[in-house]
């Protein structure tokens, strides 16, 4: 079966991991058996190039493990896929020139020398042309704000000043794919605002395809219109954050304070109000009751001096949503 | 093939390598120690003075290259249990080769970082118990070239070692037996010139006694064309052996290496 040329398909890809668990007691060193894990099974999906995709799932939902088949670092079990046309694990070498993989938990740049020395070393592996490598150099080194940390090695380097630099290490052979395994893990919020805004710009002005999964859904809503949820190994949904968030945004929140006591009519169905000090806390479900029936309610109570609507933190909805697909 | 790539490989490990000064330091003492002991030793025993000098020689040579029977590049083995090889598999480089190229950098920078002082050092022993120069010119060509390629060897089985971590996730086992054996059958225990004949020439042929075993003999006895060819070809011989067989097992288990995790 032919694969398109272009950006990353996935068909029936399935990986499993094998260990061999002994018995129990002195005996059990003897009856050893294999247990399998499922890694991945049977995903199926596409991305076009220049699409920035999400991947998104409870740990050992099967993100990294996709990640690695994609990069060839895997061999699957069965199915295939294609990344710019290329098989990974077949092509190892020649996908490896046009991907760019940064692992949030693990380090590329060599530890004790400068990161410009890495960094030299990656172009003569990568075998970028000398010129080409200074113009990317100079380009990432101003974008990600490296300037001074070139002559300063890894080990010396904050997580945040890390990070930016493995950012610089995966992008110098410009890779037409970008794969980023938490990369804001333990990030401030400035650096990851930052990584933010770089990735979203090498994304817009190179068309680099990227697939991130990270747990921050932060980052999610920021920089991926489509999601891939995984749990178990299965893929469980594709399609719009946004879309999947609404699912599971069961409750609204509305904080309100009154100029003097507000006189309630009788409340709609299904909404619970809550005095809580000199503020009014209102909850209900949007799906059962229209936001503008809510709204029209309170503002017949009294005066309104301060009001707040406030969805369902992310992370809950999240939460939610793995509790619904039986990830938990 | 980015031959490049590989020489940058070689020139940053054997940067990173050389900040290892104190180590070096440190296994020096040791080794200087320990082949005193040695010496001492044979001084008693041995009863021929030809051949006791021959062995002092002997002894020091694998003291001085001692260092390069064990793996120089733990940071790889390190990266293996820890999975952070991933990056390594992403590279368009040829893994094996890359490896090779990274453990000889390590041993060649060990070796040079003990030996000026090494041999420094010897001069504060009696004359007798010192290191004797090489035979003759072409001997120590004959030795250095030999050298050259007993380390390849050392490094294939150092790499066939990660292949085992590759599968087991733990290589104290494997490397403990290893080590033993390359002691043992490489002549750093007993120097394999001074066993009897008989057994000397089925040990001459092994693989352990072509990494430091067959250079060594080259520096004491500077040998005729032939001869040098001949032990230089049961050389390359192994070293094609190991070659393959580290390799075979390298692609194998690339393949089907579990990175879990992260």
């Amino acid at each position: 079966m032919q694969l398109p040329e272009s950006g990353i398909h996935v068909q029936g890809l399935t990986k499993r991991y094998r260990r061999s668990e002994g018995g129990k007691g002195l005996l059990g060193l003897f009856g050893r058996k294999t247990v399998q894990t499922d890694g991945l099974i049977d995903a199926n999906f596409g991305i076009r190039r220049g699409e920035i995709v999400g991947l998104l799932g409870p740990n050992g939902a099967g993100k990294s493990t996709t990640v690695k088949l994609l990069t060839g670092i895997l061999t699957p079990d069965g199915g295939d896929c294609t990344v710019e046309g290329i098989v990974p694990w077949k092509q190892r070498k020649r996908n490896a020139v046009q991907i760019g993989v940064v692992f949030g938990q693990r380090m590329q740049l060599w530890w004790d020398v400068p990161i410009l020395d890495s960094f030299r070393l990656l172009r003569d592996i990568y075998a970028i042309p000398g010129e080409r490598w200074k113009k990317r150099l100079d380009e990432l080194t101003e974008a990600l704000d490296l300037g001074e940390l070139l002559s300063v090695p890894i080990r010396q380097m904050s997580l945040g000043q890390r990070m930016r630099a493995e950012l610089c290490g995966s992008l110098l052979h410009e890779p037409s794919t970008l794969f980023l395994d938490e990369p804001t893990i333990g990030l401030d919020a400035v650096s990851k605002l930052r990584l933010r805004e770089f990735l979203k710009s090498e994304n817009e002005k190179r068309g680099t395809t990227v697939l991130l999964t990270t747990h921050d859904m932060a980052d999610m809503q920021a920089l991926c219109p489509r999601v891939l949820v995984l749990g178990h190994g299965r893929l469980l949904y594709d399609g719009a954050l946004n879309t999947l968030l609404r699912r599971y945004d069961s409750q609204h929140r509305v904080r309100c304070s009154f100029a003097g006591e507000p006189a309630f009519g009788e409340a709609p169905r299904g909404l619970t109000v809550k005095a809580q000090e000199s503020e009014w806390e209102i909850v209900f479900q949007p799906d059962q009751i229209p936001v503008d029936e809510v709204l029209r309610w309170l503002l017949a109570a009294g005066q309104v001096r301060e009001m707040t609507l406030t969805e369902q933190p992310v992370d809950e909805l999240v939460a939610e949503m793995y509790a619904d697909l039986h990830l938990t | 093939m980015r031959l490049k790539a590989y020489w940058t490989a070689f020139a940053v490990q054997a940067k990173q390598i050389s900040r290892y000064r104190a180590a070096a330091f440190g296994g020096m003492v040791t080794q200087a120690f320990f082949g005193t002991m040695l010496v001492a030793l044979y001084d008693t025993l041995i009863g021929d003075r030809t051949l006791f000098r021959e062995t002092v020689t002997y002894v020091w040579i694998q003291q001085i290259f001692f260092r390069a029977f064990f793996t120089s590049d733990t940071e790889f083995n390190e990266q293996i249990i820890q999975g952070a090889v991933c990056y390594t598999l992403l590279r368009p480089v040829d893994l094996h080769l890359w490896c090779v190229i990274r453990e000889m950098a390590g041993k060649i920078v060990n070796v040079l970082m003990r030996l000026v002082p090494m041999v420094l050092l010897l001069f504060l022993l009696p004359e007798a118990w010192r290191i004797r120069p090489p035979e003759s010119t072409l001997g120590l060509v004959q030795f250095t070239v030999s050298l050259g390629v007993g380390f390849l060897s050392i490094a294939q089985i150092n790499l066939i070692v990660s292949a085992v971590l590759m599968r087991t996730m733990d290589n104290k086992g494997i490397t403990a037996m290893i080590n033993l054996i390359m002691m043992i059958l490489g002549g750093n225990i007993i120097p394999l010139t001074i066993v009897p004949e008989r057994i000397q020439t089925l040990l001459r042929y092994q693989p352990f006694a072509q990494m430091l075993d067959a250079p060594i003999r080259m520096y004491l006895h500077t040998m005729s064309a032939p001869e040098w060819l001949l032990s230089l070809g049961i050389q390359l011989f192994w070293l094609a052996a190991m070659g393959c067989l580290s390799r075979g097992l390298w692609s194998r288990n690339i393949r089907r290496i579990e990175l879990q995790g992260g």
